[in-house]
């Protein structure tokens, strides 16, 4: 009965999972709320990868799993399958956001002026080191400014299209439920537009650098300027079935337009994505300028970049080469062991 | 582990319905039972927002709408609730060599077991199969070999009461 | 209409995980993959409570076809007690209530990664093979858009020359598993990662296959009675694994795939990859009244 004692499998993985849990100890709500509030940045990176706007619930993600960001997305992927969609939002326009940072890159100053709102761009990284023996840090605190920017402002590639530097895209008549959703139908190529945005939205942060940067770095053909980058808050505006549109609150949004010189025109790049997460949009935009007409089989052409930069496929792909291959390696074997024996034995070749 | 999740009669009746069609076109020309008589079942089984539907009965068209469907002509839905064979298959959706799977899906009341038998023969059929349709004109089926071209086509369920004969577009039909 | 009228009562979870929409379309696609055997429909593939590459394309199958009647048997490598096997199991069980079972004469729904089980399958059961990569061209073509133009266009020269290649630079084709058929004469497929051994267990057989591939949102199938045919040219015959003459070490069992298991020696012993199969032989071997069903091979040959 040699068989029955190997059938330790389900006790084996039980316990696996305990002792990774047994690590992070009891989950409280006190816990999921204090990484809430310590981390939103991570947050952010959480709920936009997941295409999931839930500060509570990816918070709760990342105690379950430790911080194991790849477990966290997946965790809030899994549950988003599961919920209902009750509607759909209004689309939120750029001059509509209520802009927290916008900075661009290619003019000294741009109407609406430039904001750097909340950023470490400048900031020495110096550890504070003291905080562990007993000092606390402090944040010094902010000093409003005698004239507040204004909350909205329209994009900087409007002003471009007004002043004929570049040709605006159309705007896209598609509203409500026949707009292409990424999460009800497969990718196809050449991508929709909406499946190509959603996809870059929802891209793993990493995966987008890496492509983006080897882009930017000149395998892309494009060479990316900053247009614009923007962190700012969005209104969910939704229709209640009795006819009222109302707002189901505010979502963190980061957007990023890249630009770059072709002809006598500016040819645009942009992404956007849930949450704040500024290395993602500049990285995506990058891409997306790069996109039209790339060669197929180069890292920035849209097939390969949307497959490869999907980090639940990607992650999941990666570990699955732990699962025991044995039967499709024996296979193997068993052709590699024959080949040699027919080479050993010198077996004429087939006829041709 | 906690107790699972009970099905609601909603997700048993689908559940079942789906089971009786993939079954069908699995072994064409053979009857599988539905828990229910007529289209309705078969609605609410497979139709939802995503499908465009052409339904010649205003009562069924009317179950069609509430699942969000988009109504559409016969040549661009995707799936046909019809009262009776369609006259005319050379307009109906095929799909295309790239994508077969645009193919319509055509679902038509008739009667079993009487008339002339039909000869299929084709995937999901050990051999040949014997089926009779005395409803469904012999025109119907040699139209229906000539429009196709596949990996292009559309499948074809023929319902009678609460059973379902399911006619995939590989499946080749031969009036004996 | 009120805003509950668009929503639904809640629960913790929906039965068998998957909510009705995506049940759905599910169900769609499958049924035209029936319809056009061996051809990959794209997909959505939700994401499920499992990595992607471990069986979430199988799972999202088994997921849509169970109910509280469906008894489930799942086999990784043909284990049933393979970790992840084991875990799927449990996950269907749980999100179903459906029984499970390790027997594959008693199973109505056999989800599987690697392997077909050795008795053979009844025209009621249906096998749910977890692919890792849908696509039979990726090795000649590695983008999914020209590769699914070959497809359209029947265009298999270059899948020809490359089995040709190997032939002419080995004196063998070197494909191990996942070995390319082509289905009802007009789409090739990859039959998933199953042994050469177990592609032969495909063509004309009772039982409905589906194949699906969660992380790369294809799904295709192979009705019942439906040619799956290797890929081979007229004077270089198929070969499936040189199993036909070692005897497993566990349970005598002889002619079957095998695991190979290297020893201290420097020599190997053989143990029966179908282990539920293996077990029931050393039952009967040991006198209990186990039933073990008719085999696809006898003494190493395939028998159709």
């Amino acid at each position: 009965m040699a068989y029955v004692a190997t059938r330790g499998g389900e006790r084996a993985i039980e316990q696996s999972q305990r002792l990774f849990r047994e690590e992070m100890g009891t989950i409280t709500a006190a816990r999921v709320a204090e990484i809430r509030r310590a981390m939103p940045y991570l947050i952010d990176r959480v709920m936009g990868e997941a295409s999931l706007y839930d500060e509570d619930l990816a918070a709760l993600a990342l105690a379950q799993t430790g911080g194991e960001l790849y477990e966290a997305v997946l965790l809030l992927r899994s549950w988003r399958t599961t919920q209902p969609r009750l509607a759909v939002a209004e689309p939120v326009t750029q001059d509509g956001l209520f802009t927290h940072r916008r900075i661009s890159a290619a003019f000294k100053d741009i109407p609406g002026g430039q904001v750097l709102g909340p950023t470490l761009d400048y900031a020495h990284r110096i550890l504070a080191t003291e905080v562990l023996s007993d000092q606390d840090y402090r944040p010094e605190p902010v000093e409003p400014a005698a004239r507040p920017s204004p909350a909205q402002q329209p994009s900087v590639a409007a002003w471009q299209a007004e002043n004929d530097l570049l040709t605006a895209a159309e705007p896209d008549k598609t509203a409500g439920n026949d707009i292409p959703d990424i999460t009800r139908e497969p990718l196809l190529f050449p991508s929709k537009r909406a499946h190509t945005l959603q996809s870059l939205a929802r891209a793993e942060t990493g995966g987008v650098l890496a492509l983006g940067y080897a882009a930017q770095r000149g395998y892309g053909q494009a060479h990316p300027t900053v247009n614009e980058l923007r962190l700012a808050e969005g209104e969910v505006m939704v229709k209640h079935p009795r006819g009222t549109t109302f707002s189901a609150g505010r979502v963190k949004i980061s957007q990023a337009e890249v630009v770059n010189k072709k002809g006598t025109q500016l040819e645009l790049g942009f992404a956007a994505t849930l949450g704040w997460n500024e290395v993602k949009v500049i990285a995506a935009a990058t891409l997306d300028l790069n996109s039209e007409g790339a060669p197929k089989g180069s890292a920035t052409e849209e097939e390969f970049f949307l497959y490869h930069t999907e980090g639940v496929e990607s992650s999941g792909f990666c570990i699955h080469f732990k699962l025991p291959h044995y039967v499709t390696f024996q296979s193997s074997l068993d052709a590699m062991r024959d080949a040699k024996k027919k080479k050993a034995a010198k077996i004429p070749e087939p006829a041709e | 582990m906690g107790a699972h999740p009970t099905p609601s009669d909603f997700e048993a009746r689908t559940n079942a319905t789906y089971d009786a069609l993939m079954w069908a076109l699995s072994r064409p020309g053979l009857p599988r039972d539905l828990p229910s008589a007529g289209q309705s079942g078969i609605i609410e089984t497979l139709i939802d927002r995503e499908c465009a539907v052409y339904c010649e009965d205003p009562a069924m068209a009317e179950i069609a709408a509430r699942t969000g469907a988009a109504m559409a002509p016969p040549e661009d839905a995707d799936h046909l609730f019809l009262s009776q064979p369609p006259a005319r298959l050379a307009g109906l959706r095929q799909g295309s060599d790239m994508y077969p799977e645009g193919g319509a899906t055509l679902v038509i009341p008739t009667r079993f077991g009487s008339g002339r038998h039909l000869g299929l023969t084709g995937p999901g059929v050990g051999g040949q199969v014997l089926c009779r349709l005395p409803d469904i004109p012999h025109s119907f089926w040699a139209d229906r070999a000539r429009v196709m071209r596949y990996p292009m086509g559309f499948e074809i369920f023929l319902i009678d009461g609460a059973q379902v004969i399911g006619i995939p577009r590989t499946t080749v039909v031969e009036v004996l | 209409m009120s805003l509950k009228s668009l929503t639904k009562d809640w629960e913790p979870m929906s039965y068998g995980f998957l909510d009705a929409s995506a049940k759905r379309e599910i169900r769609r696609k499958t049924l035209k993959a029936i319809a056009v055997p061996g051809c990959q429909m794209p997909y959505a593939s939700r994401e499920v409570p499992m990595a992607r590459g471990w069986g979430t394309g199988g799972l999202q199958i088994s997921c849509t076809l169970i109910n509280l009647q469906t008894t489930v048997k799942v086999i990784d490598q043909g284990a049933d007690d393979s970790v992840n096997a084991a875990s799927i199991r449990r996950f269907l069980s749980r999100v179903s209530g459906a029984p499970t079972t390790m027997d594959t004469l008693k199973a109505d729904l056999i989800q599987s990664r690697h392997r077909i089980p050795e008795e053979k399958l009844r025209e009621d059961q249906v096998l749910v093979l977890q692919v890792p990569n849908p696509e039979p061209l990726r090795p000649v073509q590695p983008n999914m858009s020209i590769a699914r133009q070959m497809h359209a266009d029947a265009d298999y020269g270059r899948m020809w020359l490359q089995l040709y290649e190997q032939i002419v630079r080995s004196g063998r084709v070197m494909q191990g598993a996942s070995y390319p058929s082509l289905v009802h004469g007009r789409f090739v497929m990859t039959p998933s990662p199953i042994p050469r051994w177990d592609v032969s267990k495909m063509h004309m057989a009772k039982h409905l296959t589906i194949l699906s591939a969660g992380r790369e949102k294809r799904l295709h199938a192979v009705p019942p009675y439906t040619r799956v045919e290797p890929l081979v040219f007229d004077d270089v015959p198929y070969q499936v694994e040189e199993h036909q003459d070692l005897t497993c070490a566990r349970s005598g069992a002889k002619g079957f795939f095998m695991n190979e298991i290297p020893q201290d020696d420097g020599s190997s012993t053989y143990e029966v990859s179908d282990s539920e199969f293996g077990v029931k032989t050393i039952r009967k071997g040991d006198g209990e009244p186990v039933e073990i069903g008719a085999t696809w091979y006898h003494a190493g040959e395939m028998t159709q």
